[in-house]
């Protein structure tokens, strides 16, 4: 209700303008609720280290017998050693970077292909776009962890086809978002008026369209991305994912289960690391998507 | 009735198709992992005749379609085939046939294991999140329960394994209240089996309510400012019997679809969660058998998880489309 009357005000002080426009909402996050303010400072910290972080790392992150093995957190280690005597405080350093890397290639990918395709069907809005969508309806209720597993194991579990299988399954639900988003603005006048002009369809497509479901765009990549963090952990959680010695959290958590009861700072480390980093892009899409004017209220569904 | 026809009818059918295209794509998948069983069960040493023999045991020797259908049609009459795993390479040395384990036998203690588990989180998970959902949508000017919508929020985020790491840590490793591992199959005692399902439990629940929850507030919060819960107010029916006449029983529907849809949802946390509590359920299992190549176990416990999730899929969605008076009428 209030993102209606919200939306309605916008149109109302800047007209000629779509609702949800991405510049204005800068302004908006400023007035967001502190918690939403402080998740967007961590996260903005998580990616200050994920660029940053090998350069200040104190230790060679697969480096052996840094110190002792199973040292407990210390000044010399801030997250102790694990039982290879390797610094925990410099693996989750590193590994911020792996882990961002993989999101963001898996979501980028996801968001590319099926942003692109749910404008394209969106502007078709002929049988192609029924039977797409036909398709599209039948591979989503494909589960997606167990066939990922299944693939990875079969094809090899390189990174190039671990990130290819999470944007797949994360591309069609993509899709079915941004096709919607770009239904309600192809029966709009103006996309009409851009047609009647004699426009071609990919002019029309990207300059009509597509800045008209930006902010749509923006907030499934950030979404995707929160996602894509949790999906890849968990593949390398269960030993599908990063190879070892790659710092990879879900794959240092998975590797120090077994010492949890006299080691217990090893598996804490990247776990805080990983959930504060999921959390916090979590509010952040929240908060965007706030900003943006499109609700907030979605439904999860890997 | 011919509404109700033309709501499940095309449902069902996508469900059919979906469940024929997984099982291929799981037979495929299995097809590409590397090696192929006659070898894999009688290990590298086996001279050539040997491996020409088991392909022909195997059905190895046929094309691939035939595989298939033979398989499916298997699977669908309950006929899962035989672990390779189980079967004793010295065994089928000394009698020159195949000492082996039917796959039904291997993973059906799993599934029923597995279906304690999902049943555990149910019980806790069903009040718990109507309870939650129903008290932030109606009191949530309180500061305490903005505080608790904050916590929901960030519970969503949360990796379940992260959810299950922290609390062994905190109720297994140091305060020592549960085992750190469920192994169900070995509890000497009813209490002793609860002891072991309450951390898997309660982490499949967390993840699971924390989502539930949000759904429940924000459909809950949708009700109260319909008009008709507005007119019940301004008649000036009591508070109590507004929100137990009017609002639970309309907002009661969407919480029952999301509900569903986390059944779904659960096959993915469950494998996690057995992996992380050594619990022998199917996901542990699926995951053994994978890095073991034991193929016919990996192919039946793939299709009976996915088949559980496309099944709770077309729940939902039937439960969505009968709630929908809109798709009732014309």
């Amino acid at each position: 209700m209030t993102h209606q009357a919200a939306d309605s005000t916008t149109v109302l002080s800047v007209p000629g303008r779509a609702p949800g426009s991405v510049r204005r909402s800068w302004e908006t996050i400023r007035d967001l609720p502190a918690p939403y303010l402080l998740a967007t400072a961590v996260l903005a910290i998580h990616l200050l280290v994920a660029l940053t972080g090998p350069l200040w790392a104190p230790f060679d992150p697969v480096k052996l017998s840094a110190g002792p093995p199973f040292t407990s957190p210390s000044p010399d280690h801030l997250f102790g050693t694990d039982n290879f005597g390797r610094d925990v405080f410099s693996r989750v350093v590193h590994g911020e970077r792996v882990v961002l890397l993989l999101a963001f290639s898996a979501s980028g990918l996801a968001v590319l292909v099926g942003a692109s395709l749910g404008v394209i069907l969106a502007y078709l809005r002929n049988w192609v776009d029924e039977s797409a969508m036909r398709v599209v309806d039948l591979l989503l209720t494909i589960p997606p962890l167990i066939l990922s597993l299944l693939l990875l194991s079969a094809l090899g579990s390189g990174y190039v086809i671990m990130i290819s299988t999470v944007a797949f399954f994360f591309a069609l639900r993509v899709l079915t978002v941004i096709r919607a988003a770009a239904l309600n603005v192809v029966t709009e006048d103006f996309v009409t008026a851009a047609r009647l002009r004699g426009e071609s369809a990919w002019s029309v497509a990207r300059r009509e369209v597509l800045p008209n479901v930006m902010s749509t765009v923006l907030v499934e990549f950030s979404l995707r991305t929160g996602y894509a963090v949790l999906f890849i952990g968990g593949l390398s959680f269960l030993g599908f994912g990063a190879a070892p010695p790659t710092p990879e959290w879900g794959l240092m958590i998975s590797e120090a289960r077994p010492y949890v009861t006299n080691a217990p700072w090893i598996v804490l480390a990247p776990s805080l690391a990983l959930a504060s980093l999921v959390v916090s892009l979590s509010l952040f899409t929240e908060a965007i998507s706030e900003a943006l004017g499109l609700g907030s209220s979605r439904v999860r569904d890997v | 009735m011919r509404y109700v026809l033309r709501l499940v009818l095309p449902r069902v059918l996508l469900a059919i198709i979906t469940l024929v295209v997984v099982s291929a794509t799981i037979f495929w998948a299995v097809e590409l992992l590397p090696g192929d069983a006659a070898t894999r069960l009688l290990g590298q040493g086996a001279t050539a005749e040997r491996v020409t023999a088991m392909r022909e045991v195997l059905k190895l020797d046929q094309p691939p379609l035939q595989r298939y259908v033979g398989w499916l049609s298997g699977f669908v009459r309950g006929d899962w085939g035989e672990s390779l795993v189980s079967a004793l390479p010295s065994s089928i040395a000394s009698a020159g046939g195949r000492q082996s384990r039917p796959v039904a036998d291997l993973v059906l203690p799993r599934l029923s294991n597995t279906m304690i588990l999902a049943a555990a989180a149910l019980i806790l998970y069903v009040p718990l999140s109507l309870i939650l959902g129903l008290v932030t949508a109606i009191y949530r000017d309180r500061k305490l329960v903005s505080w608790l919508s904050a916590l929901v929020l960030v519970g969503t985020a949360i990796p379940e394994f992260v959810i299950g790491i922290v609390l062994l840590l905190v109720f297994s490793v140091t305060l020592q209240w549960f085992p750190p591992l469920s192994l169900i199959d070995d509890a000497q005692s009813f209490t002793q089996l609860l002891s072991m399902l309450v951390l898997p439990a309660v982490t499949l629940t967390l993840a699971m309510t924390a989502y539930a929850v949000r759904m429940m507030q924000t459909s809950v919060m949708a009700v109260m400012e319909s008009d008709y819960v507005r007119l019940a107010t301004l008649k000036g029916l009591s508070r109590r019997r507004v929100i137990w006449r009017h609002v639970l029983p309309n907002a009661i529907g969407p919480a029952l679809r999301v509900t569903v849809l986390n059944l779904a949802w659960l096959i993915g946390g469950v494998v996690l969660v057995e992996v992380i509590f050594s619990f022998p359920g199917l996901g542990r299992q699926l995951i053994d058998s994978i890095k073991l190549l034991d193929t016919p176990v990996i192919e039946a416990i793939a299709m009976i998880l996915a088949a559980v999730y496309i099944i709770a899929n077309l729940g939902a969605d039937l439960i969505a489309g009968f709630l929908n008076p809109r798709l009732r009428t014309g």
